[in-house]
């Protein structure tokens, strides 16, 4: 790295409405986290009962691969990725790490659910939102300086949201197994433990300067690389292909929600980006708010429940709905951008990053002289074997019979694609996608 | 903007990665995650 480069990070905030510009963008990105991770459901609510749920999760995670590489390269090009990664080589670790956490985690959700029931389970896992203030107010300066209203907000919102994600799961829920309950429980704590802590490499990533479609390109070899070494271990190779082979008809369906929830990710990025993670992950949590709508109306899965069961997802839903509220309402800007400045620095100089670089990607835009994003062939060959893939196991896939309703499903498929559009309007507008 | 002195030439970055604090503790909770996961199965 040329000694030209190196350069203070700028103490004080060049722009003050262009930093509010890209909170609210952090923000929206958040809610359309949210939808496109709570609509990745629904394809998986499609597959019947009878396939070992680590064979569902590896085959969800395939599906995410696939997109991981075929979105950026269709987007910015994967000559954006390689120029990211010669600037800031040393991110593949912590991609890769992050990786690995998400699958650990998601393997563990599996247990835990099947030993506690998903009513206890997701309330316990979803204080990854509670680990990821501690960190980003540990590790990255998030929330220091920013005054008592907005530590309320944040950390009143996290809390309220956890409360209406206890409701909406007590009333989701369709039995409560205690077979294991202890063992569940720690199930349940460790995921929400490891994907808190996931939210580190996330945010060592984007303070750094590194696009958000760079990192995911390198978090997905961590994700799958640590899937299929726990679904072998599991299960081993022999037994995990004939469950494969015998669940084709359904690889796509679980393929298909590994693709959507790779879009709600990437938003869920943007968003760890431009609000931090204290508020980046409860925004994104809100998940289970869209995936409950989607099990209700329209695999109506509440059908003929009682008023109580009504009440309390009326109940979760605006608890969730304040919470997500408050931190909305509880941005960023002033000092505390001026410490989360401060933590970028210190990494621009400990991973000998150039400033301007730094600098630049924090601010959304491209450092100077870094030559404008440009598809190849080879993004399109990407694109092309990744949409051949999805192709093939659609041709193999079968429609299953279950209640479906298709009213629901077009507003809630209206919604959550108008959400894609806006905020990525949005992003493509502010930022270009950086 | 102030010019500052790299620190990077004399340690590659592995080095930075490995003495950042901050990688130990995904490192330490992925420890813990895997044996969790043993210890549940």
């Amino acid at each position: 790295m040329p000694l030209a480069v190196y350069t203070q990070i700028s103490s004080v905030i060049p722009d003050a409405s262009r930093a509010r510009k890209l909170q609210l963008l952090g923000i929206l990105s958040g809610f359309a986290a949210g939808a496109w991770l709570g609509a990745a459901e629904a394809p998986t609510k499609l597959v019947s009962i009878g396939i070992s749920p680590m064979v569902i999760s590896l085959i969800m995670v395939i599906g995410v691969f696939l997109a991981r590489w075929s979105l950026p390269a269709l987007i910015l090009g994967t000559s954006s990725v390689r120029a990211d990664v010669r600037r800031t080589p040393h991110l593949i670790i912590w991609a890769l790490l992050a990786g690995c956490l998400w699958a650990v985690a998601n393997t563990l959700t599996i247990f835990a659910i099947r030993d506690i029931g998903l009513s206890i389970a997701f309330p316990l896992w979803n204080s990854n939102s509670l680990l990821g203030i501690l960190w980003g107010f540990l590790f990255f300066n998030e929330l220091r300086q920013a005054g008592w209203r907005r530590w309320a907000g944040v950390l009143g919102g996290a809390l309220v949201m956890c409360a209406g994600a206890a409701l909406l799961a007590v009333a989701s829920s369709t039995a409560a197994p205690a077979a294991h309950s202890l063992r569940g429980v720690w199930a349940a704590l460790g995921a929400g433990i490891l994907w808190g802590t996931m939210y580190i490499p996330y945010r060592k990533a984007y303070l750094t300067g590194m696009n958000p479609l760079s990192f995911v390109t390198f978090f997905t070899f961590g994700e799958l690389g640590m899937m299929a070494t726990l679904a072998i271990s599991y299960l081993g190779l022999a037994p995990l292909w004939r469950e494969l082979t015998s669940a084709r008809d359904v690889l796509f369906w679980l393929m298909l929600g590994g693709f959507v929830w790779v879009i709600g990710d990437v938003f869920q990025q943007y968003a760890a980006k431009y609000v931090g993670i204290s508020r980046g992950i409860p925004l994104s949590n809100s998940n289970q708010l869209w995936g409950l709508l989607w099990g209700i109306l329209v695999f109506g899965e509440l059908h003929g429940r009682g008023v109580s069961t009504y009440t309390q997802v009326i109940g979760g839903s605006v608890l969730m709905m304040i919470g997500v509220g408050a931190i909305a309402f509880s941005s960023a800007i002033g000092k505390e951008q001026m410490r989360w400045r401060d933590a970028a620095q210190r990494e621009s100089q400990r991973y000998g990053v150039s400033a301007d670089y730094v600098e630049a990607r924090m601010d959304g835009r491209q450092a100077a002289g870094e030559l404008k994003p440009s598809r190849s062939a080879l993004d399109w060959f990407v694109v092309a074997v990744a949409t051949g893939i999805f192709a093939v196991f659609a041709t193999m896939a079968r429609a299953p019979r279950l209640s479906f309703h298709w009213g629901p499903a077009a507003v809630l498929s209206a919604a959550t694609l108008a959400l894609l559009l806006v905020c990525g309007l949005k992003l493509w507008r502010t930022t270009r996608f950086h | 903007m102030k010019a500052t002195g790299p620190d990077l030439n004399a340690r590659g970055w592995w080095t930075s990665v490995l003495s950042d604090i901050h990688f130990w503790v995904p490192v330490a909770v992925l420890m813990g995650g895997l044996l969790l996961l043993r210890f549940i199965r």
